[in-house]
């Protein structure tokens, strides 16, 4: 069969295709990506953008987490404080209650309580980033406030509401604790109960006083209560935090799979194609050195 | 004397043939880089006897072109399809990267972006600056979509210039084709080869095919050219030349002889770009639309059941869509956000206090719903990733394969009508010893003439 003298041709598809597979695998080697673009492969491409969502959902879960984390641990330790004030209150109840004291010394106790009672107007009046932490979801204005008529008072203004956050695929958490189920619970309103305590002590009424101030630990009880829901959340926050960054990792594993560059394949690619690109220029260089027409004469 | 007479002559055809030879071998090696050239070869032929058996002479019967019409063709359809692929292939390569996963402000990466700060938002719904940071990212998805839509269109416009152009470039072909075919029919009428035009032909039958893929029919007044569908484009001498003209969507159709042949045209790079246009990017365009359209509108829904900042209802966060037409068309590359306040976000239920998230956690829950064409908003984009990167793959492949089939074909007519040296040598040599040897022959046949003159002169009697 007669051969194709032309073989310039096939020299030239063969340096290109050399040329291109050094520079893909050039390529792949720069990037540390075997697909960069979505023709080199439709199907891990179109996976790479779904896990990109699923990676950013991740993220933000996490941000919603620690933000939330923040928010309820400072709600928590406001209360904390609140506790320690109601405990001194009801030590103070007690010693108004045994019957030795004279009323001077009640009055004194009483204008104590008092100021505690203003303390825990303040702390159920707390604010996190200019937000109400015990208003419901009526954050932007004080929930507490003095009753207009009846300074003795206090009325709470904010709803019974509970913002859910979203932490992750099909998880929420509660982001706050209205007022209403931690302070003024019906049955046990703190401010009540420290009210009633004040005017005991300053009626010098030893039982009222003893009553009084069963109330005001009725009202700690409900408050403690009422805490073990930032503790749990912030707990439940902190797990799911672990659980969220072994997902992160699981789909950082998922994306390498899908497009990542094996670095020891693509380096004997390199390898492969330099020395097939230099075997063929030598080759074509050596190639129809002689004609028959140099031998006419 | 007779005898020594027509021997001279058979010499005399010799060197003639010996000559007509040369010339041949000559021409093939000045053309064997000429694109369309097929290598030439002397048929040599017994001249006819004269009666006289003992002296026989030589003829050029003809000069053959050693060409393959079937490979010719069939490199032609190849050429058509290669360029094809390679056109669709190289076309969508810049809007590709708008789709790819590390695309900064892609539509992808912005529509993630949004609803993370609508999550961000929902843990301190009356956080201003986190209201601010959700318009921001609602504008840079607006951005997005314009962007995306606006490379499309640009790509299309850019096909339909190539269209024209492309039009042009095929016409002035034809013309050309058409001219050779005078020749050739001319040649052929007066009994003389026409291989020049042949060749000529030839070259630019394989230079169409890069445009527009046709069909040949050989025919007593030279060839007769059709699109696929058998629309006239060359008949003789006469060349239909193709046309352009305006379609509904603005864009240039090809016409032949007054019909649309648009949606015939199967090769070249002519079915490339009219594919890309009217196919690829004219179904992108679509589905971006209807993909700013639905999310849009499934957003401004979520919008209009809650309530500001304000207490107010909730106003639409893009625009368009416009509600009450329901058409989606160019709404990805009008889309933008016509809230201008952060405190315009409806976070909160209808009638929901300031610090109410509920609203928004219905706005992010839009992220996992199917509310564009049955798919959620990630999975949406996705799909048009997969769908250019596969069009551009399977473009790709197919480019890939025909290359390789080209290179297949074109070697196969190298090795029927490529010009090789050594053989033109051996050839020059063959006829340079032929030539010399009946040189050689005329000059033996002079010295016996000669001698047998010679001998009248030196007998006075005879």
């Amino acid at each position: 069969m007669r051969v194709n003298p032309n073989y310039t041709d096939t020299l030239v598809n063969l340096l290109n295709q050399s040329q291109q597979n050094q520079t893909n695998a050039l390529q792949e080697l720069s990037t540390g990506r075997s697909v960069s673009k979505p023709s080199d492969d439709p199907s891990a491409e179109a996976a790479m953008i779904a896990a990109n969502s699923r990676f950013a959902a991740n993220d933000q879960y996490t941000a919603n987490s620690d933000s939330l984390t923040q928010v309820l641990s400072t709600a928590d330790s406001t209360l904390s404080s609140a506790v320690t004030i109601l405990q001194r209150a009801i030590s103070l109840g007690v010693e108004g209650a045994n019957g030795t004291m004279n009323q001077t010394n009640l009055n004194s106790i009483a204008q104590e309580v008092s100021g505690i009672k203003d303390q825990m107007l303040s702390i159920a009046n707390t604010s996190y980033a200019g937000q109400y932490l015990f208003a419901g979801t009526a954050t932007g204005t004080a929930p507490y406030v003095v009753d207009a008529t009846d300074s003795t008072t206090i009325d709470y203004v904010g709803n019974d509401q509970q913002n859910q956050v979203q932490v992750g695929t099909g998880l929420s958490v509660g982001a706050n604790l209205p007022g209403s189920s931690i302070f003024s619970q019906s049955g046990a309103n703190v401010f009540t109960a420290l009210q009633s305590l004040i005017t005991a002590l300053r009626a010098g009424d030893s039982s009222a006083i003893a009553t009084a101030q069963a109330g005001v630990s009725n009202s700690l009880d409900a408050l403690n209560t009422a805490r073990v829901f930032y503790g749990n959340t912030v707990n439940e926050l902190t797990s799911n935090e672990s659980v969220l960054s072994q997902e992160k990792v699981k789909i950082a594993d998922y994306q390498n799979t899908l497009v990542s560059c094996d670095t020891a394949t693509a380096t004997t690619d390199v390898a492969q194609a330099v020395y097939q690109r230099n075997a063929t220029v030598a080759a074509a260089a050596k190639m129809n050195q002689v004609s028959l027409l140099d031998y006419i004469k | 004397m007779s005898g020594l007479i027509s021997d001279l002559n058979v010499g005399v055809q010799s060197l003639l043939v010996s000559t007509q030879a040369m010339n041949v071998t000559t021409t093939n090696i000045a053309n064997m880089n000429t694109p369309g050239y097929a290598r030439r070869r002397v048929i040599i032929e017994q001249a006819p006897s004269t009666g006289d058996d003992s002296a026989i002479g030589v003829d050029v019967k003809s000069v053959e072109s050693l060409r393959d019409n079937i490979l010719d063709l069939s490199i032609n359809a190849a050429t058509s399809r290669q360029r094809f692929s390679s056109t669709v292939s190289s076309s969508l390569s810049t809007i590709e990267l708008s789709f790819s996963d590390t695309a900064s402000g892609s539509i992808g990466s912005t529509v993630d972006a949004f609803f993370s700060s609508l999550q961000s938002l929902s843990t301190t719904p009356a956080d201003s600056s986190l209201r601010s940071s959700v318009l921001t990212a609602a504008g840079n998805v607006a951005t997005a979509f314009q962007k995306t839509a606006s490379a499309v269109a640009d790509t299309q416009q850019q096909m339909d210039r190539c269209v024209v152009q492309d039009t042009a470039s095929i016409n002035s072909i034809l013309q050309q084709i058409a001219a050779t075919n005078t020749v050739i029919s001319q040649a052929s009428n007066i009994g003389q080869s026409a291989n020049d035009a042949q060749d000529q032909q030839s070259a630019l039958l394989t230079e169409l095919s890069a445009l527009i893929d046709f069909k040949t029919i050989n025919s007593s007044d030279g060839l007769t050219l059709t699109t696929s569908n058998g629309t006239s484009l060359i008949v003789g001498s006469k060349a239909y030349l193709l046309t352009n003209a305006l379609n509904a969507n603005g864009f240039n159709d090809v016409y032949a002889g007054g019909v649309d042949i648009t949606s015939t045209i199967q090769g070249g790079s002519l079915a490339g770009e009219l594919q890309t246009r009217d196919e690829t990017l004219a179904t992108m365009n679509t589905q971006l639309d209807q993909f700013a359209f639905q999310f849009a509108q499934a957003v401004n829904n979520v919008q209009a059941a809650g309530s500001d900042a304000n207490g107010s209802t909730g106003a639409a966060m893009f625009d368009p869509p416009d509600t009450t037409s329901g058409t989606s068309t160019g709404a990805a590359s009008s889309m933008k956000v016509s809230l201008t306040r952060g405190s315009q976000i409806a976070a909160a239920a209808s009638g929901g206090a300031s610090g109410d998230n509920s609203n928004i956690a219905k706005m992010i829950a839009l992220q996992n719903q199917s509310i564009v064409n049955g798919a959620t908003p990630s999975t949406a984009f996705s799909n048009l990733s997969y769908y250019i990167g596969n069009t551009i793959s399977q473009a790709n492949t197919e480019a890939t394969a025909t290359t390789s089939i080209l290179t297949q074909l074109k070697n196969q007519q190298g090795s029927v009508e490529g010009v090789s040296l050594d053989e033109e040598a051996s050839n020059l040599l063959l006829y340079q010893r032929a030539f010399q040897a009946a040189a050689k022959v005329i000059s033996t046949i002079d010295t016996l003439m000669g001698n047998i003159l010679d001998m009248g002169a030196n007998n006075p009697g005879y």
